[in-house]
């Protein structure tokens, strides 16, 4: 995704950001502070910031997966009943389904790009006890228990099926989910109580 | 989904002027995860104008005792309440309704305002596209009674031959028990009061009102929170239930019960009350109570299964109560 | 080549000769490896076909009809066409659409394989029909779809099949079924009859008559169904989820009027089909319709449905059953009458009796019915009809004589009529070991879940919170449904030896990608990790079954069959000279004077077998033989085999191969607890324990065990379609009112692998994936019934649980 390019209206300087513009404007010409064009909002995504300029119904699912690129959020219910589609927003696993992108100005936002970009131990210990079979909803699943284990970093099993009961699998992968978790858990914690 | 209008307020007036400005064309969005559903499915044969977020307000997600009064904005999070130990202890039973409520996801998103305005479940009124131009939507009948009802409320509809939606909040019949005030950009108004019903609403917040906090006074006695569901995460209750007892020398002093998901608001078991006060917390004491809970119950064509669960929900919250 | 491996090509229904191949030492096969495709899915980097877009295409929505049952009689586009955004308009009455086209792949519904495209009626509400809109955006196209002026006629309907076939009842498809709602059997008559009957109930000591239903459940598949079509100047290209993306092709083709070889069909991961959609005549209606819409307007077309236009996806049968079931004292059973009465798909119900027990007195019939509800099909698999009457035949019996069923199982286990000690001569004679496959299961679940000491008769056992204690068990054979044919390549990249599978995506997450890459490495010689899976995505290589049915069993023989040639002709290259005219290059002949069968591979290098230190790695193999300019020069021929494999079916006890096999068995155990007082159902346990021949591998087995019992617990305990009795709307099309389960709905589930390699796969295997999900749902009926003593139809929601238990007073 390149960064829009916003030019000034008086001197046709381009800046990467509405913020930089704006003062620019401010400070070259005298100016009053440009208003806010409706619908751009600016986040920060896997620590890079961005700036888009989105409608109200743009969903945060929209933006990440149909215009960031950012595919590894899924969509299986569209209504908020599975999970599929999780971000970590400000530090709360959210569902980008049901979240509006215009109500993302100034968040934080984690996907699964930036968990496994992160080389977070969840994604082996994923692999390791084959948490998936098609696939789909598993994005979904590592981000929950990332920001689970961002909160918690030594849950008991009952708290990880509790923090993954909102996780929809069809293909009933649901044994693998704990161990995974409390492997990723211990390998976080350098390995002192590691369950295997 | 279909666009709108959308405003972010910068604080409860600039809301509620917002509000005043669209009309009844204008919807408040906080978590969303009631509002954007209904959008999505274009459940309502009117679709909002406008969107005003209320996220954006500062100074109304908190969470606080002060003299034993526990005080939450309305803005905070399920989860965050379902998760603070203070709660757990002074007020159980809404902790455990949080906690109950959905998923995690949602109780990250969604907010206690959020949960106790929401709207009804029913599968008529949410068929997508307004399939059901039910008497709710402002058409002619309520599409439960000769369909599948296996859902709907065992006390009645909310007139005669009325809706026959329930209310689906958790949260609801903990605040009705625990006797919270539920205060709003206009007044204060008791829980029990606030889910007055006209057959097109579930609250009896006016088109520009909010809610700002919630207030529960100190609880004199312990209360408990059960839910009955056929899945244990996401779902909307079938049966839920909400007690808090005051004890005294192993009688019963003082018993508000709340149930919910059985009828068109909150209900609260007076009768289960009146049973239970003198009694003892026993398997005697709570069985004369539930079967008074349910005395009245008039179970439509599909949902008769529904009043031995309500009774069960009111023996078990009140005996976690003991 | 062996002389037997060309036996097996050219004479490939020889399946009788399946186990004849153990290897002697397996490195791979069997093993616990990394899967192949984990990080791609645990990463998100994974690609479907929901993840891909296309520059400038254009979004397509078909309407649905609101009615059960409705015919459009008037209708006007005027609004919708003009909408801006909005580039075409099909309507059913389009003259480039054909009356009738053959869509489907496989079968459309059930005896209907040829349906307009875009239909004039609905026979089901939400059924696509009637109009497509291509649009800008989805929103724009949906907007249009409402701007549609339709003058509907909405006609009666019937949602039930035993009232859909009463004499005078409205027809449910007058224009298929003009005659009447009756519907002929899938694959089979309306009335079976084996053995003698009416000998069979003379011969019983004790004859029991029972009833029961099933109401129609959906497959939920993960990803919705979806499809990019784009016409490059002639060429189709088409990007689609499809369990079976050749025959997509096929149909494409057809219906195009192109050559196959001018399309082009990319099937990346599919998030979870479990045979829903794909093999009907309805997934392919949008492909369809968008090169249609793609041709108009020259965009890539894309569709996909929304989650509740898919939830007709697929529905197993709503049935209903009445047995008669004649039996001796002992246990034996010597007379079964079973009727249904169904609507869509109608598979048969007594099939398992004749495959999987000594009882050969049968009477079947079968009453299908066209009902207005939506399209039955096989969801994870069609035996589901067979695994209920099964079952429940077999508990009821139990049940009326006070017997433990695990006894009852071993005493009417059997096949075609002959017990165990006739096929245990069987196997003797044919070089098997006489392994007791059921007895085994049974012995490994009862001690695994303690079964003896918790058994108890039904509705005997009331645990001290109050709950009452069931336990249950079903059992079948592994059904195998493994006809058809599979292709597959395996290719040596040219620079570093490696070994690359070239087959069509076959991922439905059964994790076959990685079996077969451990099958291509044992069989190679080559290390685990030197062997891939990388798609040849486009449809031309086509493994049997990527939708999944005993995918490994067929497929893997041909990967098997590949890898074997491919050895050969590594041994083969390996002692010629090498291609090379500069031998000043460095270049030194291997084995040199060796002939192929003095050779050997392992672990990634070629030997000589009796001087293992005479060796080099498959890299130096075919590394080049040297650089003209920046060019390399490859030293040995391209090293590529293909294999195939025509898959009649396993063993069948009359000699010569059928579509059944006979030896391997399997046992599920459920154990619930069921609170009397809200009729809610808790399953704390579940046992599998699954013969599947030879573990290939473990984890995929276990991930299908574990995976299917999840399934198989969801489907029969919340799962439910409803339909409004009133108006035939579906209520509940969203994931919030359909409850597949969730991971706290799920006790613990042990996963038991017994190995007998009597499979009709490579290496003795079977297929798995099917079964648990079909079984273990009716041994949550028999564990229902074991805590309750009542028999509860399914789902077994708490509405019919407590009115089992008499606690629901009748509405007035």
């Amino acid at each position: 995704m390149t960064t829009p390019s916003y030019p000034c209206p008086y001197c046709a300087a381009p800046f990467g950001s509405h913020e930089a513009l704006k003062a620019h404007v401010v400070a070259g010409h005298g100016a009053e502070p440009l208003p806010k064009p409706h619908g751009l909002i600016a986040l920060t995504v896997n620590g890079e910031r961005h700036e888009h300029t989105v409608e109200p119904n743009t969903t945060l699912y929209t933006l990440i997966h149909d215009r960031m690129g950012l595919t590894g959020a899924k969509m299986f219910c569209d209504r908020g009943a599975c999970g599929s589609c999780t971000v970590i927003m400000d530090g709360r696993p959210v569902l980008s389904c049901m979240t509006l992108a215009i109500e993302c100005d100034g968040k934080t936002v984690e996907t699964i790009e930036g968990v496994a970009a992160a080389k977070h131990p969840l994604i082996e210990t994923y692999v390791k006890h084959h948490c998936m079979q098609c696939g789909y909803c598993t994005p979904g699943f590592v981000v929950t228990a990332k920001a689970l284990l961002d909160k918690n970093p030594d849950p008991t099993e009952e708290e990880i099926r509790e923090a993954l009961a909102g996780n929809l699998c069809r293909c009933g992968t649901y044994p693998q989910h704990p161990r995974a978790v409390t492997e990723a858990a211990g390998l976080l914690q350098g390995g002192r109580h590691e369950k295997g | 989904m279909k666009n709108f209008g959308h405003v972010n307020a910068a604080t409860l007036e600039e809301a509620v002027s917002a509000l005043r400005r669209y009309g009844n064309r204008a919807a408040v969005i906080a978590g969303g995860t009631d509002l954007l559903g209904k959008m999505k499915d274009e459940v309502l044969p009117a679709y909002p104008e406008a969107l005003i977020n209320i996220k954006t307000i500062p100074g109304l997600d908190f969470i606080r005792y002060e003299g034993g009064t526990l005080s939450i904005g309305a803005l905070t999070r399920l989860e965050d309440i379902a998760t603070n130990d203070a709660v757990r202890n002074g007020h159980a039973a809404l902790a455990e309704a949080a906690h109950r409520t959905a998923s995690t996801h949602l109780r990250e998103m969604g907010t206690i305002g959020g949960n106790i305005c929401q709207d009804i479940r029913c599968w008529y009124y949410r068929n997508p596209q307004n399939r059901f131009p039910c008497l709710r939507k402002g058409g002619g009948r309520c599409y439960a009674i000769d369909g599948d009802n296996r859902y709907h409320s065992i006390f009645g509809g909310s007139v005669e031959k009325g809706c026959y939606a329930v209310h689906p909040s958790d949260t609801a019949p903990a605040l009705v028990a625990l006797d919270a005030t539920i205060t709003t950009t206009r007044r204060a108004i008791r829980a029990e009061d606030f889910f007055q019903v006209s057959a097109a609403k579930t609250t009896v917040l006016e088109d520009d009102e909010i809610v700002s906090r919630i207030d529960l006074p100190p609880l004199v006695g312990k209360s408990a929170f059960v839910k009955f569901a056929l899945r244990k995460a996401i779902d909307f209750p079938i049966v839920n239930c909400a007690a808090a007892i005051g004890l005294s020398r192993g009688k019963v002093r003082s018993a508000r019960i709340c149930l919910n998901a059985v009828h068109v608001k909150p209900y609260r078991a007076v009768k289960a009350e009146e049973a239970i006060i003198g009694k003892a917390i026993d398997e005697a004491g709570v069985e004369s109570s539930a079967a008074a809970a349910v005395a009245g119950a008039k179970p439509m064509s599909h949902n008769a299964y529904m009043v031995p669960i309500a009774k069960a929900m009111v023996k078990r919250a009140l005996l976690g109560c003991k | 080549m062996k002389k037997d491996d060309r036996e097996r090509i050219v004479a490939p229904e020889h399946t009788v000769r399946a186990d004849k191949y153990p290897l002697d030492d397996y490195t791979a096969v069997g093993k616990r490896v990394r899967r192949k495709d984990g990080y791609e899915k645990a990463s998100g980097y994974a690609v479907y076909a929901s993840d891909i877009q296309i520059p400038g295409m254009l979004h397509q929505k078909i309407l649905t009809c609101p009615y059960p049952n409705a015919r459009i009689a008037a209708i006007d586009t005027t609004r919708a066409e003009a909408l801006p955004g909005v580039r075409a308009v099909l309507r059913y009455d389009d003259p480039e659409l054909p009356p009738k086209a053959d869509l489907s792949g496989h079968f459309g519904q059930a005896g209907q394989p040829h349906e307009p495209v875009l239909d004039r009626c609905g026979y089901w509400q939400g059924m696509p029909m009637g109009v497509a809109v291509a649009a800008d955006t989805e929103e724009i196209a949906r907007e249009a779809l409402k701007l549609v002026r339709i003058e509907w006629e909405a006609r009666p309907f019937n949602l039930d099949p035993v009232e859909a076939l009463k004499a005078g009842a409205p027809l449910t498809n007058p224009e298929s079924y003009p005659d009447g709602n009756f519907l002929l059997p899938f694959m089979h008559e309306k009335k079976v009859t084996h053995g003698d009957a009416d000998k069979g109930f003379r011969e019983a000591e004790q004859t029991i008559e029972f009833g029961m239903r099933r109401d129609q459940d959906t497959w939920v598949g993960p990803e919705r169904p979806c499809g990019i079509f784009r016409w490059n100047g002639e060429y189709p290209e088409v990007w689609l989820k499809h369990q079976r993306p050749h025959l997509a092709k096929r149909q494409l083709a057809q219906f195009f009027k192109v050559g196959m070889s001018q399309v082009t069909v990319h099937c990346p991961y599919q998030g979870g089909s479990f045979g829903g959609w794909s093999q009907m005549a309805l997934n392919m209606q949008p492909n369809v319709i968008a090169g249609i819409l793609s041709k108009r307007t020259g965009r890539p077309v894309r569709w996909q449905f929304s989650r509740r236009e898919d939830f007709c996806g697929a529905g197993m049968d709503n049935a209903r059953y009445r047995v008669k079931v004649g039996f001796k004292n002992n246990g034996e059973i010597t007379a079964l009458h079973a009727t249904s009465w169904f609507s869509r798909e109608g598979l048969s119900h007594t099939d398992h009796f004749v495959e999987n027990s000594k009882v050969i007195n049968i009477i079947q019939e079968s009453n299908g019915a066209i009902c207005n509800i939506f399209t039955g099909w096989a969801i994870r698999c069609e035996q589901n009809m067979n695994c209920y009457c099964f079952s429940a035949v077999m508990n009821h019996v139990a049940e009326a004589l006070k017997m433990d069923p695990t006894e009852l199982a071993l005493i009417n286990d059997g096949c075609e009529g002959h017990a165990m000690a006739d096929i245990a001569e069987w196997k003797r004679k044919r070089g098997f070991e006489d392994r007791d496959s059921l007895r085994e299961c049974i012995k490994a679940g009862k001690k695994a879940m303690d079964w003896d000491a918790k058994w108890h008769l039904p509705g005997m056992k009331k645990l001290p919170s109050g709950r009452m204690h069931g336990l249950g068990m079903s059992w079948a054979h592994e059904w195998g449904d493994s006809g058809g044919s599979a292709a597959i390549g395996i290719r040596i990249e040219r620079d570093d030896g490696t070994a690359r599978v070239l087959g069509l995506r076959c991922d439905n997450g059964v994790c076959a990608e990685t079996a077969y890459c451990q099958i291509a490495a044992d069989e190679l010689g080559f290390r685990y990790e030197d062997v891939e899976y990388r798609p040849f995505e486009e449809a031309g290589f086509a493994p049997m079954t990527p939708d999944s049915s005993t995918n490994l069993a067929v497929n893997g023989w041909a990967i098997r069959n590949a890898a074997r040639r491919l050895k050969q002709k590594i041994l083969e290259v390996a002692s010629l000279p090498r291609v090379t005219e500069r031998p000043e290059m460095g270049y030194i002949p291997p084995f040199e004077g060796y002939r192929p069968e003095d050779l050997d591979v392992r672990e990634s290098r070629v030997f000589v077998k009796k001087d293992p230190s005479k060796s080099i790695s498959m890299a130096e193999l075919v590394r080049p033989a040297f650089f003209m300019g920046k060019m390399d020069v490859g030293s040995t021929e391209p090293l590529f085999a293909w294999g195939w494999q025509n898959q009649q079916g396993a063993y069948d006890i009359s000699g010569p191969p059928g579509p059944r096999p006979i030896f391997v068995r399997q046992a599920h155990f459920v154990e619930v607890e069921v609170d009397p007082e809200t009729g809610g159902i808790e399953v704390t346990r579940v046992t599998n324990a699954n013969d599947v021949g030879k573990a290939v591998n473990p984890d995929a087995v276990e991930g299908q065990q574990y995976g299917g019992s999840v399934m198989g617990v969801s489907r029969v305990r919340t799962e439910e379609v409803v339909y409004c009795p009133a108006t035939g709307v579906v209520l509940n099309g969203n994931l919030i009112d359909y409850k597949i389960n969730t991971m706290l709905d799920c006790g613990l589930i042990d996963t038991i692998i017994v190995e007998t390699a009597m499979g009709y796969g490579p290496y003795g295997s079977v297929g798995i994936g099917e079964d648990v999900a079909s079984v273990v749902p009716f041994a949550f009926y028999a564990a229902v019934h074991n805590a309750i003593g009542k028999w509860v139809d399914l789902p077994a929601t708490p509405d019919k649980v407590l009115k089992a238990l008499g606690k629901v007073q009748e509405a007035k």
